[in-house]
């Protein structure tokens, strides 16, 4: 147990502070999603790994977790990619470029990217699920000698919900890209795969001993997902999942985020899914 | 042990002289039947005997209530709230409370400390004393005598209506320094205090019973009692969640950002935006609830998370009791393994 006497003055921190960055671009990219490119006060690098989240404030409404959506190896700002959903992201639909957004973090655990380096990566991601995804696959294309295949499976409920459209259409033509996309509802010009994401792993061929998989969707979809790669032979710890969470404070204290006995924004939001598997509210 | 006697008529004095090192807070009465820890004005208003506060110690050191920055919306900017703390001394202060404070510097201080609990606690002092257990109190079965005198600076403990006053640390004997009306005696603990309500078994025994009651059918029963309302967890000593607002002034121009405390049965603690709730029904509420105080920081730090004080069960407004909720899991488990063995 942890006493009073063992910490140190200055080990205790105000943890409730923004740093107060600036937006030098911002996109409506969809009919609900804005994309937003942040800028340090000091330019100073985000230092975040693959799969973490910030806090982000707007006064006069307050925080939400978010993700991030760029890789770590793009220098001197950081990207999000919002969906409006609820109060604080309403609001957040307002910011240009020029206003400042308040921003805690980077919070959590994202991807181990050393138990990641020579694998071959499956990226499953469903909606907006490849919010955060982007900042893993923008790594491996950052860092493509170090890492094996890289398979892509992204489906949306409809053509106009695909997120990203320039850069898929860049990872379409590279060789070094295996891209699967699907959606559920296509319309009159849809010539792709029509059906949910599970549809695209049967047919997938895998080097069953150097796949690592990373899930991340709306929450019904990861039982389906993960019954599909375990179809294909993949092991538990094969597979790495990120939740969502009401993840309010950011640094394990508000309570908001556990899933059973774990801090989702401590421990997450990127799992081994051998260690939720246990856990009853996990999935 | 360093002990003196004191009388009880001469408490009050001591108060008076415990006012030295800085702000006293001691239970009042407030109304007719409930309790307060407050500002002492009048030392001889402080209650010594009496059941339970409605509200616990921690909300002077995780207030129910508190300012964290000021913004501006026209500037997009904050200001800090820079926290000055007083010394402070918590007199007649009961040991499962003073357990809770133990309890809250882990949940607070582990992992990243936070400096507002940590400025509120380090300047303070804590001058125990012992209760009559009521039909609620059940400390002793998560291991918390009556006497129990970790964390404390002093005790007093009752004997034949007068005091034996235990001096526990430098502080403690810093702050009865100069103090007359006590002399020197031998210490005697009394073993004439009993509780009244138990669980059934030692609480080193719960962590097996919460490893197989997850999916118990007392969970049901509880949940189709309660009524949500959250009195359990704001008057729990050792809940600690909370939420964070902002509030615009009237004139949209600035504002404050505050933490409040929040409560994992109100319905909506869980839901995300766009309505999804990862602890929609009650039943998985009730069960959380419960395994934060037995099981979740139990398995990693050795103790139940409950006092026993028993708010919980006094305060709720529809009878629930969580030692009875123990209790039912606990016979829920021997019935099992009495079916269990005849079968085998």
């Amino acid at each position: 147990m942890k006493r009073l006497q063992d910490v140190k003055a200055k080990e205790a921190r105000d943890l409730y502070y923004p740093t107060m960055c600036k937006v030098v671009g911002a996109r409506q990219i969809t009919d609900l999603e804005k994309w937003y490119e942040l800028q340090m006060p000091a330019g100073q690098d985000l230092g975040h790994e693959p799969g973490q989240f910030v806090e982000v404030s707007a006064f006069g409404i307050g925080e939400a977790p978010i993700s991030i959506s760029s890789s770590p190896s793009k220098k001197g700002s950081f990207e999000l990619c919002i969906r409006q959903v609820g109060t604080l992201t309403n609001v957040l639909k307002r910011y240009e470029q020029g206003d400042m957004i308040g921003i805690r973090g980077p919070f959590g655990k994202g991807y181990p990217i050393e138990k990641l380096l020579g694998k071959d990566i499956l990226i499953i991601a469903g909606g907006i699920g490849l919010v955060p995804l982007r900042s893993l696959i923008n790594y491996v294309l950052d860092n493509r000698k170090d890492f094996g295949r890289l398979i892509i499976l992204y489906g949306a409920k409809s053509p106009a919900e695909l997120l990203f459209k320039e850069e898929i259409a860049i990872w379409e033509t590279r060789d070094d890209v295996e891209l699967h996309i699907t959606v559920d509802q296509p319309d009159e010009s849809w010539t792709g795969n029509t059906g949910v994401i599970t549809t695209l792993i049967p047919g997938l061929d895998l080097n069953l001993n150097t796949t690592i998989a990373a899930i991340t969707g709306p929450p019904i979809m990861y039982k389906f997902v993960i019954m599909s790669l375990k179809s294909k032979q993949l092991n538990d710890d094969q597979i790495y999942v990120s939740l969502e969470r009401r993840m309010k404070c950011g640094v394990g204290k508000c309570g908001h985020c556990q899933i059973n006995g774990v801090y989702c924004c401590q421990d997450g939001p990127v799992f081994n899914y051998t260690d939720i598997k246990p856990l009853e509210e996990a999935l | 042990m360093e002990c003196y006697s004191l009388l009880r008529a001469d408490v009050p004095a001591l108060i008076d002289h415990l006012g030295k090192f800085g702000e006293v807070v001691a239970p009042h009465r407030k109304g007719d039947v409930s309790y307060s820890f407050e500002s002492v004005l009048d030392s001889s208003q402080v209650v010594l005997d009496y059941n339970r506060t409605l509200l616990p110690l921690k909300k002077l050191f995780l207030p129910p209530v508190e300012k964290l920055m000021d913004f501006s919306l026209k500037n997009m900017s904050f200001d800090p709230v820079e926290l000055t703390t007083q010394p402070r001394v918590f007199f007649g202060v009961h040991s499962y409370e003073m357990q809770s404070i133990l309890r809250l510097d882990h949940s607070m201080l582990s992992g990243n400390a936070e400096s507002n609990y940590f400025k509120r606690r380090k300047n303070s002092r804590f001058v125990g004393i012992s209760f009559e257990p009521d039909d609620f109190h059940f400390s002793e079965s998560v291991g918390i005598a009556i006497e129990e005198m970790e964390g404390f600076d002093l005790f007093l403990n009752e004997i034949d209506d007068d005091f034996q006053l235990y001096v526990l640390s430098d502080n403690g004997r810093s702050l009865i320094q100069g103090f007359k009306q006590i002399r020197t005696v031998e210490a005697e603990l009394s073993g004439k205090r009993e509780f009244k309500k138990k669980i059934r078994y030692h609480y080193n025994r719960l962590p097996r019973i919460f490893q197989y009651a997850y999916k118990s059918k007392v969970w049901a029963d509880v949940a189709e009692k309660c009524v949500g309302c959250g009195a359990c967890t704001l008057t729990c000593p050792t809940c600690f969640c909370f939420d964070v607002t902002d509030e615009v002034s009237v004139t949209a121009e600035d504002g404050l950002r505050q933490r409040t405390w929040d409560s994992c049965m109100l319905s909506t603690f869980a839901e995300v935006a766009g309505g999804e709730n990862f602890r929609e029904k009650t039943i998985n509420r009730t069960r959380h609830r419960l395994y934060r105080k037995f099981k979740y920081i139990t398995d990693e730090e050795g103790l139940p998370w409950c006092v026993g004080c028993g708010r919980c069960t006094a305060f709720c407004p529809a009878g629930i009791s969580l030692p009875d909720i123990v209790n039912e899991l606990i016979q829920e488990d021997e019935k099992a393994q009495y079916h269990h063995t005849v079968r085998v």
